[in-house]
């Protein structure tokens, strides 16, 4: 085999920007790099999916192109738009002009609405392309990006076929709020996200908060910890970790009391039940 | 050192593709060695990760794969880790070649011992310790997955949960495609949000009939309309495979399985005293054979933990929950845990879902009162609770279903 090209270090990059990635993630986005395959990120909510796609374009110095996944979503909101309503406009003024329409005045560049994966596949050099959320898009959206995902290129039947000017790093994120299709996967490299283990959040939470208390933030991390061990509804993620953190720092905290137990717990747990649950837990960790 | 690194890749490929049914095919294995050129190979955990990232395409099979890399990439004399049961258990393909081995390990009919690109990896990396996974309840349980699965109905050991296969035997399975078919149409769970391009509907689509105006130089001759599609139900199915359920857990799988084979909307869980996912099971099981099912381990076979599983499923998988969905819960109620914890997680699931509905085989019995803690528990949060014993009482589900559902929300 060849020598390999030298791959970036992503890890000291995100580490730089605050973001603490773990092994599999770091090698992942290399991957990401050097095979030009995009990358489905599944996991929990809040553990940083969608962030690792800002940090890795911010990592690589290129623009972060989202297209945020919703239902009902269409290849037409997620690639191209014509302007109808300046076509018509410049229709009547060419016509009141009385000089003939053609195919080209009405499909120039200057009515063509490009919309995120469209741009992403006419920029010069590569962007970071999130498609965020990709379980919350219908099955026929989830198949119109197939030829995307394995060609770069796109059809626009006024303007013929577009292919890539340079490859999107792409990267798709999904909560499992449906099954996402074999022939997807198939495309995609493929990665669990799970939540960090409790030295790998303290150190998240200190690279974030750099100001944060060590005790604080450890207690913090260990109370989390205890948090996922429950039942809960809805179990906090690192996004929840972060901002517990931030509110007990904003707080002038620099140890979780029965007090700031009281006034921080909605940034960490946002269901009633799940506090009630919770609370025991809690009052014995906050406990001196 | 490397030299035998694309033959170790391609067994690996092999092996899952053929005990495990992974789709692998040599495109995904190009893909491999292409991700080892990116890695440094002196890195068995970089090389991991990179080789997990190209061959598996979700958590379930990240599972299997580091299992197996563990066995095909083991370092020095380390014990060989727990074989797996396998993901496709229905897979007679025989299992690859071993890889070229060095003379003096050849013949020992040993498990396969780690060759020189296997010590390289293993070897020389500066990380040597193999990180532990994590445990896994869902797989704790370990078997042999080359016995052959007992029948389902001769699972009555006072061990029974502790693992073992499932196979189900042959049935009706038109009669059971007819009535889930019947099913899937019978749900109505009201109209969307959102506004699609429909023959009439109730709001001009501007946009389209603009568009089709350019064909008659501007004048809209056509009208366009868009309207609320019917919302297209999503199915969640809890099984409860507990020795109480004994039949019945049968003839239910086999109805899962035909509902499975109806929409490809459905997702099958089993518990028993743990909760494990069948949908991957399913979707790879071959229609018209018996159901046979790798080890389930205390999701199937052993004490009846309702309320604890549910939990669970409501907060696992949260976001497969929505107003869309329809959770069956195909249970007798013969519960050992709390009622509160049930009533719990029912209210959740109630909460985020557009139908919730208990089949009971017990309620087909004449003179059924639902006393049992757990259905007492239930019954105020249930939109429906109907028998579910035999054939012709899922023959009569979307009848019945009608009859008793709560309007749905956005009706």
């Amino acid at each position: 085999m060849t020598a390999p090209p030298e791959p970036p270090d992503l890890r000291a990059a995100f580490r730089e920007r605050g973001y603490v990635a773990g092994d599999a993630l770091a090698t992942a986005l290399r991957l990401v790099v050097a095979l030009g395959k995009p990358l489905l990120l599944e996991g929990p909510a809040g553990v940083g999916k969608t962030e690792a796609a800002k940090t890795l374009a911010a990592a690589l110095g290129t623009r972060l192109i989202r297209l945020q996944c919703y239902e009902g979503l269409d290849a037409q909101s997620a690639l191209y738009e014509w302007n109808y309503a300046r076509q018509l406009l410049h229709l009547r003024a060419t016509e009141a002009g009385g000089r003939p329409v053609t195919d080209a005045d009405l499909y120039g560049p200057e009515f063509l609405m490009q919309r995120p994966l469209l741009e992403a596949i006419r920029q010069p050099t590569p962007p970071v392309l999130l498609i965020d959320e990709v379980d919350r898009a219908d099955d026929a959206f989830e198949a119109f990006m197939l030829e995307l995902l394995a060609e770069w290129q796109v059809t626009v039947p006024e303007l013929g076929t577009l292919t890539a000017t340079a490859r999107p790093h792409v990267l798709l994120t999904s909560n499992r709020a449906r099954e996402l299709s074999d022939a997807l996967r198939r495309r995609c490299l493929y990665l669990w996200v799970d939540y960090p283990s409790r030295a790998e959040e303290l150190e998240i939470v200190r690279a974030r908060l750099p100001g944060i208390d060590a005790a604080l933030a450890g207690q913090v991390t260990r109370a989390v910890h205890a948090l996922r061990e429950l039942p809960l509804g809805k179990p906090p993620g690192v996004a929840e970790t972060l901002d517990w953190a931030a509110a007990l720092v904003a707080l002038h905290r620099d140890w979780l009391d029965a007090e700031a137990l009281e006034l921080t717990l909605g940034a960490v747990l946002k269901l009633r039940e799940d506090q009630l649950l919770a609370r025991p837990v809690l009052e014995k960790l906050a406990r001196p | 050192m490397t030299a035998d690194l694309p033959s170790r890749v391609s067994a690996l490929c092999a092996h899952l593709r053929s005990a495990h049914g992974f789709r692998l095919g040599p495109g995904e294995t190009a893909a491999a060695l292409a991700a080892l050129e990116a890695v440094n190979l002196g890195r068995r955990r970089e090389v991991r990760d990179a080789l997990r990232a190209v061959l598996t395409a979700s958590r379930e099979e990240g599972r299997v794969f580091d299992a197996a890399f563990d066995t095909l990439f083991r370092q020095g004399e380390a014990p060989a880790p727990p074989q797996l049961p396998p993901l496709l258990p229905q897979t007679q393909a025989p299992l690859p070649p071993p890889p070229p081995a060095p003379a003096s390990q050849t013949g020992d009919g040993g498990p396969p011992r780690p060759t020189a690109a296997g010590r390289a990896i293993a070897g020389e990396e500066d990380d040597a310790a193999p990180t532990p996974t994590r445990p896994d309840p869902e797989r704790e349980a370990t078997g042999d997955p080359d016995t052959s699965a007992p029948l389902l109905h001769a699972r009555r050991s006072p061990n029974a949960g502790a693992g073992g296969g499932v196979t189900t035997p042959e049935d009706d399975l038109t009669g059971m495609l007819r009535a889930a078919g019947a099913l899937v149409r019978a749900v109505e769970l009201g109209r969307g949000r959102r506004l699609v391009p429909r023959p009439v509907g109730s709001r001009l689509d501007a946009r389209r009939t603009l568009r089709s105006a350019a064909r008659t130089a501007g004048d809209p001759a056509r009208l366009r309309w868009l309207g609320r599609p019917q919302r297209a139900p999503r199915f969640l199915l809890v099984l409860d495979g507990s020795r109480s359920m004994g039949e019945h857990a049968a003839r239910l799988l086999r109805f899962a399985h035909a509902l499975h084979l109806r929409s490809r909307r459905v997702e099958v869980y089993a518990f028993s005293t743990d909760l494990t996912r069948l949908t991957p099971h399913l979707r790879r099981a071959v229609p018209g054979a018996a159901l046979t099912l790798p080890d389930l381990g205390g999701a199937w076979g052993g004490g009846t933990r309702i309320g604890d599983n549910l939990l669970r499923l409501a907060r696992e998988e949260r976001s497969r929950v929505t107003r869309d969905t329809v959770v069956l819960i195909l249970s007798d109620g013969l519960d050992t845990g709390e009622p509160d914890t049930l009533t719990r997680a029912l209210r959740d699931l109630r909460a985020r879902a557009g139908l919730l509905v208990w089949l009971s085989p017990l309620a087909s019995l004449p003179g059924y009162q639902p006393v049992q803690r757990a259905v007492a528990a239930a019954l105020p949060l249930l939109d429906a609770f109907l028998p579910a014993a035999s054939l012709r009482d899922l023959h009569a589900l979307p009848g019945r279903l009608r009859q008793q559902k709560r309007p749905a929300a956005g009706d």
